[in-house]
This record gives C-alpha cells, sequence and structure tokens, in this order.
C-alpha cells in the first residue's frame, strides 16, 4: 500500500524534515505515525499525497509511483486516498452536509447519488444531528468528523489523517480513534499522525516513531515512550 | 462577477473599445481598398490635348504612350464623348449645361498604368510636348488617402492592443480576487483530487463571458455605425461605402473567437498562481 525507500525531504533554506526513511506498510494495516512537534509527521503524509515532493528517495503509494508521477496525474492519486489535513478545513458558508455533498459534486458524482451517498457518509460518523449546522456551530470533534466523512467520499483504499485529535479531549479523542477503526476493519488501510500518547499505547497498534526527521522505531503493537 | 461588479463592468469596457477599434478600423480600410481598387483599374492619369496641333500629332503622341512599358492601355476621349460625359454628370443641373459651349472641352487621352504610382514618370516625359495642354493624376490624392488610412489604421491598432492589454490585466485582476477569496475553496478541492481543469472551469467561463459581452456589444455597435454611413451624405458625395456582408461576417467570427482564445489565456494566467501553491 505505502513503500518508502530511503526518503528525504530537504526545504528550501535547507531545514531537513525527513532523512532516509524507510518503511512498508500493507494493505488494511492501521499505523499511527508520532513524534514531537517538528520531528516530521506532516512531511511524510505531504510526501505520499504528493503536496510535497522528496528530495531523494522513491515513494510507492497505493500502486502508483509518487516519486516520477507528474503533475497531471496527481488528481488521480488523491482520488484513491482519503486526507484529513491538521487543520480541519470546511468551508464556513457550507453546512456539515454542504461540506461533505461538495466532495462528492467534485468527484463527478450523479445528482441523484448525492444526497444518498452524503447521507451514508453522515451516519458513518454519527454527525446525524449537526448535519444542517455550519462549521462554526460544530465542536472540534464535529468539525473533525466531518473532515473524515468528506475524506471517505472517494472510497479510498488509504486514509491519511494528521493529528485527528490533536485538540480534543480524551473521550472525544477515543470516540474519533473508535471511528477510524471502525473505517480500517472495512478495509480501508489508515496511517494517523498523532503525538498523543495515551492513544497510542492504549490501541496496540503498529506505531512508526519519527524523531527530528529520523525514522527512530517501528513496534506492531507499539507503545509512545 | 458577483463579487467584483466595478471591475467586471471595467473589464467588459475595456474588451469594447478594443474590440470595437478593431472592427472599425479593419472596416474603414477595407471600405478605402475598395474604392481605392476602382481607381487602381480606371483611369490614372489624364492628357488633355491641345486643338492647335494636328490630330496626326495626338495620334502620334498616344503611340509614344503606348510604347513606354509603364503603360497598360491609352483611350483616346474626343470632344464629343467628353460632352457626354460633361452632361451625365451634371445631369441634373440644367443651367450650368446651358452654359457650357461644349467646343471649348477639350479632347484627352487617359492613361491607364500597370504600376498607378509611376504617374510621376508620364507626367515628367510629357512636359514641354506641344500637343499637350495639361496633365491631371489623380495618384497624388489617392496615396495621399491611402498613406493617411495606414497611419489610422496603425495609431487605431495600437491603442487597440494597449486596450486589449488593459482589458487582459483587469481580466487577471479580477480572477486572481475571486481565486483568492476561493483559496479554501481551491485547496480543498485539489486534496480532493479535482483536476486542474475541474478547478479552472468557472474562471474560464468568467473570462470568457466577460469577454464575449463587451465584443458583442462592439460588434453591435460597428455594424451599426456601418449601417448608418452608408446612409450618409458622405457616402452619398465622395466615397462609395462599399463593404460586402461576407467580410464583414468574417470580421465578426474573427472577433468572436479572437475573443475565445483571449478569456482562455487571461483566465490561464488569472489563476495559474493559485492553482500551484
Ligand atoms: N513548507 C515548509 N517550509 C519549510 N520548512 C518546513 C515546511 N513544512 C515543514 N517544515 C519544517 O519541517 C520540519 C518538520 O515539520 P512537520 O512535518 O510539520 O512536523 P510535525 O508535523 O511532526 O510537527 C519542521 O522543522 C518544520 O519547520
Ligand atoms: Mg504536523
Amino acid at each position: 500500500m505505502i513503500k518508502l525507500d530511503n526518503v528525504s525531504l530537504v526545504f528550501q533554506g535547507g531545514s531537513v524534515a525527513l532523512s532516509n526513511v524507510s518503511t512498508k506498510i500493507k494493505e488494511g494495516e492501521f499505523v499511527y505515525l508520532i513524534g514531537h512537534s517538528g520531528s516530521g509527521k506532516s512531511s511524510l503524509l505531504k510526501l505520499l499525497y504528493k503536496e510535497y515532493v522528496a528530495t531523494k528517495g522513491d515513494i510507492d503509494v497505493v500502486g502508483m509511483d509518487v516519486t516520477t508521477l507528474p503533475k497531471w496525474k496527481v488528481p488521480i492519486l488523491r482520488r484513491k486516498l482519503g486526507i484529513v489535513t491538521q487543520e480541519p478545513q470546511l468551508l464556513e458558508d457550507r453546512t456539515t452536509f454542504e461540506n461533505i455533498s461538495f466532495a462528492l459534486e467534485v468527484l463527478g458524482y450523479e445528482e441523484s447519488e448525492i444526497e444518498q451517498k452524503t447521507s451514508t457518509l453522515i451516519e458513518l460518523v454519527e454527525l446525524e444531528e449537526s448535519m444542517y449546522k455550519f462549521p462554526s456551530q460544530l465542536s472540534g470533534g464535529e468539525q473533525t468528523r466531518a473532515c473524515i466523512a468528506r475524506a471517505l467520499a472517494s472510497n479510498p483504499l488509504l486514509l491519511l489523517c494528521d493529528e485527528p485529535t490533536g485538540n480534543l479531549d480524551p473521550t472525544l479523542s477515543t470516540q474519533i480513534v473508535t471511528l477510524l477503526e471502525k473505517i480500517n476493519r472495512a478495509g480501508t488501510t489508515i496511517v494517523m499522525a498523532t503525538h498523543d500518547s495515551s492513544i497510542v499505547n492504549r490501541r496496540k497498534k503498529r506505531v512508526l516513531q519519527l524523531h527530528q526527521g529520523k525514522l527512530m522505531s517501528d513496534v506492531p503493537q507499539g507503545r509512545y515512550i | 462577477m458577483r463579487r467584483n461588479p466595478l471591475l467586471a463592468i471595467a473589464t467588459i469596457l475595456a474588451v469594447l473599445v478594443s474590440s470595437f477599434l478593431v472592427f472599425t478600423t479593419l472596416s474603414a480600410r477595407a471600405i478605402v481598398e475598395n474604392n481605392t481598387s476602382r481607381w487602381q483599374n480606371g483611369v490614372h492619369v489624364v492628357i488633355f490635348l491641345d486643338d492647335r496641333v494636328t490630330s496626326t500629332a495626338h495620334k502620334q503622341l498616344q503611340e509614344t504612350l503606348e510604347s513606354y512599358s509603364e503603360v497598360r492601355m491609352v483611350e483616346y476621349f474626343s470632344k464629343s464623348e467628353a460632352a457626354e460625359e460633361f452632361k451625365e454628370l451634371f445631369s441634373g443641373q440644367q443651367e450650368l449645361l446651358d452654359e457650357v459651349d461644349f467646343e471649348t472641352l477639350p479632347t484627352s487621352l487617359r492613361v491607364n498604368l500597370n504600376n498607378p504610382s509611376d504617374y510621376q514618370l508620364i507626367i515628367e516625359r510629357m512636359e514641354g510636348n506641344a500637343a499637350v495642354r495639361e496633365i491631371r493624376a489623380s495618384g497624388e490624392a489617392i496615396e495621399r488617402l491611402l498613406s493617411l488610412t495606414n497611419t489610422l489604421v496603425f495609431s487605431a491598432t495600437t491603442f487597440a492592443v494597449l486596450i486589449g492589454f488593459a482589458a487582459f490585466i483587469l481580466i487577471i485582476n479580477t480572477l486572481r480576487l475571486t481565486a483568492f477569496a476561493r483559496r479554501k475553496e481551491i485547496k480543498i478541492m485539489k486534496t480532493i483530487g479535482a483536476s486542474s481543469t475541474y478547478i479552472r472551469l468557472p474562471f474560464i467561463f468568467e473570462a470568457v463571458f466577460e469577454s464575449l459581452i463587451g465584443t458583442s456589444i462592439a460588434i453591435g455597435l460597428g455594424w451599426s455605425v456601418i449601417q448608418y454611413s452608408k446612409n450618409s451624405v458622405i457616402a452619398q458625395s465622395i466615397f462609395d461605402i462599399s463593404i460586402s456582408d461576407s467580410y464583414l461576417i468574417n470580421l465578426t467570427l474573427f472577433l468572436i473567437l479572437s475573443t475565445l482564445l483571449f478569456g482562455f489565456f487571461a483566465s490561464f494566467v488569472g489563476i495559474r498562481k493559485v492553482l500551484n501553491d
């Protein structure tokens, strides 16, 4: 599903975000990507959907060679992925329902399918009560769930979540993680970046740890030390 | 467009003026060319003959003229033919016709040249010839008219290009403002996996739409101006406002096509930056 081979990312100013990262993630896995702030978690995720371009190394995602992928083909890659960015990116002038159906419109779904599919996604993330609310009327957890629902619009093979529990209290964080595990059980591979140790320690999933851009450890049912 | 009504109006106006200039100057040039082309095929130099010399001398002069390589044709125009022409020209004015003694109308040789601008050569060669009373060449006036038209076309085209450029900048700015206001939406679309074309579409539509409105009004105005001048005083006296409908239709199609390309190009430039961010 994901293959990184000796990947480095150096920004223009010379700051090194990632250095020589190599790893493999198989289909159906649930992987936590952990590390302190600034350790390179977001950068790694962004490399996977070609928001950033690796300085060195080979990247393979959902069977596509990201390294040599021409720019006009990037949308094809992204349609196979679900992306939840670090800051919830919801359109303020649209309701939860509209924010999710917007994604389906962009993806070219038929008018008739959109309503049905949006409802299904809203049900999945349990936002029925808030579907006609605007983002400013949603709690942090609800916003994240709306983003997850939107990311699932394309039936992605792989869901990338960047600190989805970033500013949520433990109960809400657990809700999000439970939701993601449910999605994972349905077959979607998940990579979730976080620096929330309590969650990682409780869920006992595979843990990749980044430290100053280097992959420090890769533990099958890991803990966040 | 909803966000920047003033900018949209400015854009439409700039496109309008630019297209109108292109339309009218190209039409005007076509009209001048139509008129001068009739002249090109007509008489370039008229040599009025002195009646005091013999008609043999007149014949000789005609033969001399015909021997010049610059000359295509020489036509002998007798007194009676001149009288006929005079009567025809001033047919409405009986008083004038009554006044004229047709005997005083001179015989003339009407010269048609291969290249009308060689008229000066003929004048020089005829100088001092006893059979010649007077020489008239319309060349000078026509040449001045042509050069005036060229200057006009040149300056109007320059203005059209400048104003077109202003329109271009206006469109780019409108689109940049719109794109900036919608940057979050665009960012989300890109993350979801929308193609560049999909994201561009509304912008292309806006640019093409505004330009087309401007050009359409300009073309409408242009047609009216030509229709109006066909019936004007100038048209009935000096100039023949003859321009074929097919020329106007081609010009219209050309302008619309250019406008489409213009809109496409402007929208590409206008949102290039936002798309690449
Ligand atoms: N666009 C960028 N330009 C320059 N430096 C960046 C950029 N994005 C991230 N960095 C740097 O790369 C390093 C890793 O950042 P990031 O991937 O955001 O870490 P994390 O998500 O783990 O907090 C940091 O030092 C950060 O300053
Ligand atoms: Mg981050």
